[in-house]
């Protein structure tokens, strides 16, 4: 792409050098400060030193974090599946059918993104409380459902209008119903998009910060976003080595999911919204 | 219907039934909230205690006199500009140096994606232990290198917060800006670039004049996305400093947050928001029709 001048080399070894530090270095001192020994936390060798797997072991097995851990499964899993199925069933009625107020739909559900999540926030708790449903976990599952609803329906919306009509239509001739079109034909050939939706709806829940901490009201059902910064902001000492651990511990479950699956990732998460 | 018909519902009965669930959670979620928040206030609903009463536009003289709110709308118009613009050309930078092709480039595009993909607790963390007063790293390296004589408390002075939180707002969003402009690098055809260079171009001109605005869609489109993100954005500012230190960080979602959820006032909080989505309907127009201007 670019003419490898002079200028050119010294300007890209400068720039790997330099962002590769920034992009690469905080994430090892995460992960060197973890393994540090509690009485060494505040010295700064890296890696060459004294490493122990103590702090980590700390962190899972702490009961309460891990209950964390397990809260955010759930809510992550739930949301993931309730995200796909729902943002399936917009897309393929966008993609396929054609109705009054259509257009109008599609406007309102891509606008659902501009709205300050802070503001929704307010009513939507007065919503959930008056409803009981604080304690549990269906209000965060409704929330992230819709915020990943105009990414989603958009993706899979993408996906569907691939499909040519003429092998639904033809399907239609063989006797099948709108529901076997659907389950038989239209989603298995939509598999990859379905996937990339299924890990956004996940990575989403799993990361969010503010509706956790205001939606969830019952201790022993928080997630591990919200439940760390309760756990660690309010203390008076800070322990680096453990903040660092329990981390590391939230980065890990979406860090393998993206290693498997990033070739999904990248393709539905720049198309989808190119195409958009 | 009963359920004897339904196998016999029309092209459009169908179509209609396939998008109410998402219908049906975005009215509960986007729709009725945003209209209940609006109706907020105009009250003065607090959290401690269930009546109210309507009070007019009491709560929206009190906001607007406040001096706070100028310094709310500074602070979150430096953190949207600082933290879309720098990831931004960061990114733009990062995604050209691996899109050459070398060794590694492939894994590299892979491992900086994790920077994003991570939650932002972990990230708010991450950084206000790398920015720490005392014993924080970037300390520890300016005074070895003799350019600082005692750290400074990065995060606990006024003047520095917000920067740091910006920093590490580009620490996490610069993979996201890398992944989209490097697919907008690598949809500029081959042809394009070298008729350039034979039309006599050097780099600079090939970059400013054939692949940027070969990719002009992709770039708008991200730096719009990425503005919108920041203008919602809550995890850094609260995990690294809690809107603090005397509100130096505390942009609009904060300070939502804080008047709703802190201090239980839930119909200011409603003022301040409503304001605030007046503000992005705005500046949404001006965008829209400068935008149509240009093509126009």
């Amino acid at each position: 792409m670019f003419k490898k001048t002079v200028a050119f080399r010294i300007f890209f070894w400068v720039s790997l050098i330099l962002l590769g530090c920034f992009v690469f270095l905080p994430m090892l001192w995460m992960v060197n400060t973890a393994l540090k020994p509690i009485d060494k936390t505040y010295t700064s060798y890296f890696f060459i030193g004294e490493l122990t797997l103590d702090n980590i072991i700390h962190i899972v097995t702490d009961a309460k974090i891990m209950n964390y851990l397990k809260n955010s499964l759930i809510v992550s899993f739930g949301s993931s599946l309730m995200t796909t199925i729902v943002c399936a069933l917009s897309g393929y009625s966008f993609s396929k059918f054609r109705y009054y107020g259509r257009k109008f739909v599609m406007g309102l559900f891509m606008m659902s993104q501009a709205f300050p999540q802070a503001i929704l926030l307010l009513a939507i708790y007065g919503l959930m409380k008056k409803m009981g449903l604080l304690g549990s976990y269906w209000a965060l599952l409704v929330s992230y459902t819709v915020f990943t609803l105009p990414v989603g329906t958009w993706t899979l919306k993408s996906y569907f209008d691939q499909i040519p009509d003429s092998l639904i239509e033809s399907a239609k001739i063989d006797g099948a119903g709108n529901l076997r079109i659907m389950m038989r034909i239209i989603f298995p050939l939509a598999v990859p998009g379905m996937v990339t939706i299924a890990i956004y709806g996940f990575v989403w829940s799993w990361n969010d910060l503010l509706y956790s901490m205001t939606l969830v009201t019952d201790t022993s059902k928080r997630t591990l976003a919200s439940g760390l910064v309760m756990t660690f902001l309010g203390e008076a000492s800070t322990n680096w080595g453990y903040m660092m651990s329990a981390s590391i511990v939230a980065a890990v479950p979406v860090t393998v999911i993206f290693v498997f699956l990033q070739r999904y990732f990248i393709q539905g998460l720049t198309a989808g919204a190119v195409k958009g | 219907m009963n359920g004897k018909k339904s196998g016999k519902l029309g092209d459009k009965q169908v179509g209609v039934l396939l998008v109410l669930p998402g219908l049906a959670a975005f009215v509960a979620i986007i729709l009725y909230p945003f209209v209940d928040a609006v109706l907020m206030s105009f009250t003065n609903k607090s959290m401690l205690s269930a009546d109210y009463q309507w009070i007019g536009v009491e709560n929206y003289s009190k906001v607007l006199n406040d001096p706070y709110l100028i310094k709310t709308l500074i602070t979150t118009g430096l953190f949207v500009l600082g933290a879309t613009l720098l990831p931004y050309i960061l990114g733009m930078i990062w995604a050209i140096v691996l899109n050459e092709s070398f060794s590694c480039s492939e894994l590299l595009r892979g491992v900086t994606l994790i920077n994003w993909i991570i939650p932002g607790t972990a990230i708010g963390f991450l950084w206000s232990w790398i920015f720490n007063g005392q014993y924080g790293i970037l300390n520890n390296i300016l005074e070895s290198l003799g350019i600082l004589e005692t750290g400074i408390p990065w995060l606990g002075q006024t003047n520095t917060a917000l920067l740091c939180v910006i920093i590490a707002r580009t620490w996490q969003m610069l993979p996201w800006y890398m992944a989209f402009l490097l697919s907008g690098l690598q949809s500029i055809s081959h042809e394009q670039i070298e008729a350039a260079y034979l039309d006599g171009a050097n780099n600079w001109k090939n970059f400013w004049y054939v692949i940027l605005p070969g990719m002009s869609q992709t770039a708008t489109l991200v730096f719009v996305l990425g503005l919108i993100g920041n203008l919602q954005h809550f995890d850094l500012p609260w995990t690294m400093a809690q809107g603090g230190p005397a509100r130096a960080t505390t942009t609009l979602s904060i300070e939502v947050y804080k008047t709703a959820f802190k201090n239980w006032n839930m119909g200011k909080a409603a003022t301040v928001g409503t304001i605030w989505a007046v503000l992005l309907a705005a500046f949404s127009t001006i965008y829209l029709r400068l935008n149509r201007d240009e093509k126009g």
